[in-house]
């Protein structure tokens, strides 16, 4: 089996083929579902996801023009959430350009593949700054050489340089112009903020083109020698990589971005049927 | 050749110069595209949205606007193929996704006028199968107390099927769910008795509507009567939506509702360019709502009308069966004057339906081994697809190594053999629930679960050691001769199993039914030695019972909050059982194999919207193909825009609608057939019955017809 030749490339992909080449083949070659926990405490795993689904939405509500008191209202019963939204509100789109896109979808090709990127948010200002804002909801904050080497601070803003011109009055995104800030609204709205730059954009370039390629040639995909990184993988009994890990010992944003990326593709596979 | 026609080339591959024109019209103005199926409309539409990219248009502002999924797939297929684009992303909708979507983000702004009790809390919207579930939940008390629909011989879940039905049809139409029973009662109503039963659906409906409305409940009448009432009134949806969408395609406008068109001629007002496809002889989706003649009006506000009545597809033969098919029921076709219909037909009388099935194998093997035609472009469809036939045909095709996909939109989840494993130990591992497995259900889930056992084997185990609802441990086998016989091996495995669940009853935890599905998947079943190892169909229907379990936990975890404890396990288990609950699971579509040759129901292959070389049609002497579903609640008609206060319906409209219906069903079969028919008959159905349905007797006469008067018709 190989690759569907109209398979689009993301980020949550791509971080897969980087932690473990036989996740990504048994995931988006083998299209295997494999309904195993990810951690020992299910419940709460999923309530922490439900909880940071629910945060996206809420931005996405506001940033629509639904007012930030009628979406407090509803907040009463989560004083979890209920303070991340307030952070959001006092600092989370401090400074940034005022034209924004929520949750829009950017794609562009390399090396004869689709690579597409999902936004939270797009605060641009045409012949200004460009500024990429991530929502994380988790409540510890990643070294900055960590979030550096994701996958997600690579393929965005090379994405955004490729194909946002359209959003940014026709001209091409100058890589100087474009900044990534990962915004922990757990933690204050702290900002991790990555800059870019037409050296780092080749080198980001290379990398990806380097992966797509790999993945397009392999003919073995073989399973991570990190068994760390199996500990909250779903194959893991496929694998016979032991149980599932500690509820405290995941890092949830990562999950966060998978879980609505793949929801995303499978919306856009899925258009709901007009069920009677 | 410029840029653009490359881009559509790859669209649909070469065009016609109609086509082009149309395809590369200006990037203003309305286009209303109408013709035959097989004419290339859809392939100017994939073309277009191509075209509209290509000229710098932005994706964000595209909104390709369909009545279902699988209608939508040449666009998706298309845009996917290029890859040469850098930008945003099409947009892809049908009124369900899209009403959801601005239900949900406006939510806030409107619950309070839209009548619900808890307009702060979030909304709780419902797949059918969930709205089937609270149907039954908040009229089922009535039922039974008031001795409802006594006399009607119908089981409960497709009484409250229909009663969805009614209060989908009010929203698509436009009118108050209060006057379905009156709208019913004064068309079809012939007696005291009758109208008892349509007063009943009335009362059934309105109250499921306070039960929604008291508990957030959106069931797909309610969402949509939300969309269009108060989020699209109360003006910020529409302000986004026709700020967003500057650019419209919408195809298949004919299958669609006029609680689409509503939304499409909203839009129309304020895009850029538009084109509107619509296939004159189609509206198969009657059922559903679709209501060509409402989608005609969307003609009033396009500035362009096109036309394409040149199919691509048919052989002349072909095409003169269709017209004169449709043209024997009464359709306002043209016969094909000049054209013999009779080498388009290929059939072969049978007494018994096996026989049938059996030459239809033997045709199929001939074409693909002899005549090496592609199984992609075979279609095998009858009016319903039985199980039975199916796997006769299967079992046919598989035996000449003849690949095959198969296409059936409501396949119980019960019914496939990891489910009904997983169902079956979780009614072991909570014994609680009085619901103990059959010794028959046992045997099935050991056989299913243990990796090499057969049937003698589970039969053998079950009857040694099924007691009082436990496994018992392999060691109670008292006979070593026995146990060689299972094998130690398999007793090994056996015992891990029964160890397990045993230790799940022992232990202090309960967990939620997905949850308790995932944990058995994930430390056992899927483990090496057990029977779902490394098993990917297994793994798809366990992630769809699991998905359908969560989502129903979900629904019920919401409705705590409203002071109604249920046990969300039991009560999950028990409707699966009913055929409430995942009766169909419509990511089973995705799943599907894309190669092979389809069997489908005809309407589902019609849906799909695509010209297959051969075509058999099963079961010719079935009413099937011509007679409605028995729906003593509904009526697809009746409940129309278009049907005339007051007016009756009579059985003269019943006959002329099967005359009708099954016209263009067939006209439309044809339209998606290149070179021939294959009739598939028996003269005892599947059940043994005689068969002279309507379709036999038009092809019959048609055939006389010609045989009579040679080519002078």
């Amino acid at each position: 089996m190989s690759l569907s030749p109209d398979f689009a490339f993301t980020q949550g992909s791509l971080q897969n083929f980087a932690d473990c080449a036989r996740r990504f083949e048994l995931r988006f070659i083998r299209r295997m579902r494999y309904p195993a926990l990810e951690t020992q405490d299910p419940l709460q795993f999923e309530k922490r996801m439900r909880q940071g689904a629910r945060f996206h939405k809420l931005v996405q509500q506001h940033l629509l023009g639904v007012p930030a008191e009628a979406l407090a209202a509803s907040l009463a019963d989560d004083r979890e959430l209920a303070g991340w939204w307030q952070n959001y509100l006092t600092r989370g789109l401090s400074g940034l350009p005022a034209q924004r896109f929520s949750e829009i979808t950017l794609q562009t090709h390399l090396s004869g593949r689709r690579l597409v990127a999902k936004y939270d948010l797009l605060a641009l200002e045409p012949g200004g700054s460009a500024v990429i804002v991530d929502w994380k909801t988790g409540s510890r904050l990643p070294p900055q050489s960590t979030l550096r080497r994701r996958m997600q601070t690579i393929v965005y803003r090379y994405v955004l340089a490729q194909a946002g011109a359209h959003l940014y009055a026709g001209e091409s995104i100058a890589p100087e112009r474009i900044r990534m800030d990962y915004v922990y609204v757990a933690l204050g709205a702290e900002r991790l903020s990555f800059a870019y730059s037409a050296a780092q954009m080749g080198e980001d370039e290379a990398l990806l083109s380097k992966m797509i390629t790999a993945i397009d040639n392999a003919d073995e995909f073989p399973l991570t020698d990190d068994e760390r990184r199996c500990r909250f993988c779903s194959y893991r009994s496929l694998c016979d990589r032991g149980g599932a890990g500690r509820l405290e010992d995941i890092e949830l944003d990562e999950y966060e971005d998978e879980e609505e990326e793949e929801a995303f593709l499978l919306d856009f596979d899925q258009i709901a049927e007009i069920e009677f | 050749m410029t840029g653009w026609h490359t881009l559509a080339d790859q669209a649909s591959g070469p065009l016609t110069a109609a086509q082009w024109k149309l395809v590369s019209a200006p990037l203003q103005g309305k286009i209303w595209l109408e013709g035959v199926a097989g004419g290339g409309k859809t392939s100017v539409g994939a073309a277009r949205v191509l075209h509209l990219l290509g000229r710098g248009v932005p994706a964000e502002s595209i909104l390709i606007f369909v009545p279902q999924r699988s209608l939508a797939q040449p666009y998706i297929t298309a845009l996917r193929g290029w890859t040469a684009h850098r930008g945003g992303q099409v947009s892809v909708q049908t009124i369900g996704s899209l009403s959801l979507q601005m239900v949900e983000t406006f939510w806030f702004l409107v619950a309070g006028d839209a009548g619900f009790k808890h307009p702060q809390d979030l909304p709780n919207f419902l797949s059918l199968e969930l709205a089937q579930y609270f149907m039954t939940r908040a009229i089922e008390p009535l039922v039974d107390q008031r001795d409802y629909f006594n006399s009607v011989r119908v089981d409960r879940p497709r009484l409250y099927s229909q009663i969805v039905d009614n209060m989908n049809k009010a929203a698509i139409v436009g009118f108050p769910i209060s006057e379905i029973g009156a709208r019913l009662k004064s068309a079809l109503a012939s007696g005291v008795e009758q109208a008892h039963i349509f007063d009943d659906a009335q009362t059934c409906a309105v109250a499921f509507r306070k039960y929604c409305l008291a508990h957030n409940l959106l069931d797909f009448s309610l969402q949509l009567e939300v969309f269009r009432d108060y989020v699209w009134a109360a003006g910020l949806a529409r302000a986004y939506l026709r700020g967003r969408f500057k650019h419209l395609i919408v195809d298949g406008a004919e299958e669609d509702n006029p609680a689409s068109h509503f939304f499409v001629n909203e839009l129309l007002q304020s895009c850029e360019s538009a084109l509107i496809i619509y296939d004159r002889d189609a509206g198969f989706r009657r059922f559903l709502g679709a209501d060509p003649d409402s989608a005609r009006s969307l003609r009033d506000n396009c500035d362009l009308e096109a036309t394409l009545d040149e199919t691509f597809v048919m052989e002349e033969a072909v095409a003169a069966l269709g017209a004169g098919l449709g043209a024997q029921l009464g359709l306002p076709v043209k016969a094909e004057r000049d054209a013999d219909p009779a080498p388009a037909l290929i059939t072969e009388a049978h007494r018994y339906h096996p026989a049938m099935v059996d030459w239809v194998a033997r045709q199929v093997d001939i074409l693909v081994h002899e005549r090496d035609v592609s199984p992609n472009d075979i279609v095998i469809v009858a009016p319903f697809m039985s199980d039975a036939l199916r796997f006769g045909l299967a079992d046919g095709l598989a035996q000449r190594g003849i690949p095959l996909r198969s296409h059936r939109p409501s396949r119980a989840l019960r019914d496939e053999p990891a489910a009904r494993t997983l169902l079956t130990l979780a009614r072991l591992a909570h014994p609680h629930w009085n619901m103990p497995p059959t010794n028959f259900d046992i045997v099935f889930a050991l056989m299913a679960a243990i990796k090499d056992l057969d049937l003698v084997r589970a039969k053998l185990l079950t009857e040694m050691l099924y007691q009082d609802c436990r496994l018992l441990p392999f060691a109670k086998v008292r006979s070593t001769a026995m146990q060689e016989r299972v094998t130690f091996d398999l007793g090994e495995r056996y015992d891990r199993l029964a160890a397990w669940i045993d230790r799940y009853i022992d232990g202090d935890r309960v967990d939620a039914i997905d949850i308790f599905f995932r944990r058995l998947y994930d430390a056992l079943l899927a483990r090496a030695g057990f029977g779902f190892h490394d098993d990917v169909d297994a793994g798809n229907t366990a992630q769809n019972l699991v998905d359908s379990a969560r989502g129903f936990r979900w629904s019920l975890d919401f409705m705590s909050r409203y002071d109604e404890q249920i046990d969300l396990s039991q009560d999950y288990v028990k409707m699966v059982d009913r055929g409430v609950i995942a009766n169909f699971y419509l990511r089973d579509w995705i799943a599907d194999a894309e190669e092979g040759l389809l069997i489908a129901p005809a309407y589902t292959f019609l849906l799909n919207n695509r010209a297959v070389d051969y075509q058999f049609w099963l079961n010719i002497g079935s009413d099937g193909w011509s007679r409605r579903l028995f729906q003593p609640l509904t009526h697809p008609y009746v409940l129309s825009r278009g049907w005339p206060p007051g007016a009756l319906w009579t059985e003269e409209d019943e006959r002329n609608l099967s005359r009708e219906t099954l016209g263009r069903l067939l006209l439309a079969l044809t339209r998606r057939c290149r070179k021939a028919i294959y009739l598939g008959y028996s003269e005892l159905s599947e059940s043994g019955f005689e068969q002279r349905g309507l379709l036999l007797e038009a092809i019959q006469s048609l055939l006389r017809r010609y045989a009579r008067d040679g080519q002078n018709v």
